[in-house]
């Protein structure tokens, strides 16, 4: 019974940490300009998330290695310092894109300048490590991203044409390039590289063996499937209010709009508070991120549990991409723009990430009778098919349409 | 090391975690030295010096300003294979890390974040 319950928890965090900056973002603008026809590509990144999530959980657990620690042994070192140094270069920019969301909403909660709040919100996350252990703090965010449930019930407040809903869910192409920049974008909304980095090192913080795979696998699909239904939400909400006003949100507040127009203040409030935990949730993440891969890559030691003291250059390595993060941060760009490029930028450094993950849980000499089943093989490839042609379009995209802006 | 035998050198050994006699992670195989005929394995490598001859030239020769010129005792180690305790999901050495000259795990690096309040 215990043991349930704290599954159940472990769930009820994943589902409330799902949502980041890039996810509020590309959803709500994805809503704002096609309505609901893009539902199917957020359907189609909250799969794939789930598929390498339960992938890295399940390679972490049985063989105790996350993404970074095998990446140099199936890459070779060459390939291997490309993908570190592009997947640093992403979860710096994620980093400084959720750093600067987190301001942005303590500037729309508390009135203050953001430059103010960018500091002010770095700080609450070091006290945060500091003082909850390595669970406590994916649970601290988790259940307080819960309060995005608000966008469920906004949806359901608004009551929309659910035929249009339901249709959205059927894949269509439209051949302009806003709106394939927009299945990109929210395709790797879901599947952003810090994601896996984070869990599967995650994994290995919690030491997990093989009695946590049935934790893993509900995680990822129950977890992350209910978290999906957030992403959904968001864009029906957004495309409901949105659409029909031609209104084009470029920034963040616009996200808890919906949500204010259904329930008044309470609706705003609860939105904002939800997105303050989410994208804070996610600024933990992606600077973890990026000190597990630099540790992991080089052979330091690593790891929240061990401490400052045991882990001393993963520590300092932390605290430098925080601080760094912090510099892009005020630089001045547009958080929502940063967010943009962190999310574009990253598809690019997908294939890179997830090549790995799927070579390794496939190898039965390191995996034995954990390595990929059917299914899992066959999605895996699937979706790499996927992340490989996506990636290889991102970029154009991008140039082509202006980053969105048309 | 226990139960000598045949392994494959690239899919095994190469970039593989190296932990010291007390679970400490302490860097990875960089390279190997490996010597007769048939050659067997002799020495793990390893050490920051030694990535530029792991990269094509170009890279190589931006990383080698990073790290700089292979330096033995420095930043590249030779560690005998006899020190070599056991191959699981990482390579175990039989003795602790300031022994073999790794660089005494991260210890050099401890003043930076001694006073953190969550150690």
């Amino acid at each position: 019974m215990r043991a349930i319950f704290k599954i159940a928890l472990g769930i009820i965090a994943a589902i409330g940490g799902f949502l980041d900056i890039g996810d509020l973002v590309f959803t709500t603008q994805a809503g704002a300009l096609f309505r609901y026809d893009l539902l199917w590509a957020v359907v189609l990144g909250v799969v794939g998330i789930a598929v390498y999530a339960e992938m890295s959980g399940r390679v972490a657990a049985v063989s105790g290695r996350p993404v970074f620690d095998v990446i140099r042994m199936r890459l070779g070192f060459g390939m291997g310092l490309v993908a570190l140094v592009a997947s640093t270069f992403v979860n710096l920019l994620t980093l400084a894109a959720e750093l600067g969301g987190i301001a942005i909403v303590l500037e729309l909660l508390f009135d203050a300048p953001y430059s103010m709040f960018v500091v002010t919100g770095a700080v609450a996350l070091v006290g945060i490590v500091a003082l909850l252990p390595f669970g406590g703090i994916e649970r601290f965010f988790g259940y307080g991203g819960l309060l995005l449930l608000v966008v469920v019930a906004t949806v359901y407040h608004q009551d929309p044409n659910w035929g249009d809903v339901a249709h959205g869910f059927v894949p269509t192409l439209d051949s302009s390039a806003l709106y394939l920049y927009f299945v990109v974008g929210v395709f790797a909304a879901a599947l952003m590289p810090y994601e896996v980095h984070f869990y599967s090192s995650g994994a290995i913080e919690e030491g997990w063996s093989e009695q946590n795979l049935k934790e893993n696998r509900l995680n990822a699909i129950v977890g992350y499937g209910i978290g999906g239904i957030l992403s959904v939400a968001l864009v029906i909400a957004s495309g409901y209010l949105f659409h029909p006003l031609g209104v084009e949100p470029n920034d963040l507040g616009t996200v808890a709009l919906p949500m204010q127009g259904a329930f008044g203040e309470t609706g705003l409030l609860l939105a904002l508070g939800g997105m303050l935990f989410c994208v804070g949730g996610a600024a933990i993440d992606s600077s973890f991120a990026a000190s597990y891969n630099l540790a992991q890559f080089l052979g330091w030691e690593w790891g929240r549990y061990q401490g400052p003291r045991r882990a001393p250059r993963f520590t300092a390595s932390w605290l430098v991409f925080l601080l760094l993060g912090i510099a892009i941060a005020q630089s001045g760009i547009n958080p929502v723009e940063i967010t943009e490029y962190s999310v574009v930028f990253s598809v690019v450094a997908l294939p890179l990430t997830y090549l790995p993950v799927l070579l390794i849980a496939g190898d039965r000499s390191f995996m034995a009778d954990y390595a990929n089943g059917r299914v899992a093989t066959t999605l895996g490839w699937l979706y790499f098919g996927v992340i490989v042609v996506l990636a290889a379009a991102a970029i154009p995209l991008l140039l082509v349409t202006n980053a969105g802006g048309g | 090391m226990k139960g000598e035998g045949e392994i494959y050198v690239v899919h095994r050994l190469l970039d593989e975690q190296i932990c010291d006699s007390e679970g400490r992670r302490v860097g990875r195989v960089d390279d190997v030295e490996l010597r007769g005929d048939p050659p067997r394995v002799t020495a793990l490598l390893v050490g920051e010096g030694l990535y530029p001859r792991r990269l094509p030239r170009r890279l190589a020769r931006l990383v080698r300003r990073i790290s700089g010129p292979e330096r033995w005792g420095g930043n590249a180690l030779r560690i005998p294979w006899e020190e070599v305790d056991e191959l699981t999901s990482t390579v175990k050495l039989r003795k602790k890390a300031e022994d073999l000259g790794l660089g005494m795990g991260d210890d050099p690096e401890r003043w930076m974040v001694r006073r953190l309040p969550w150690n």
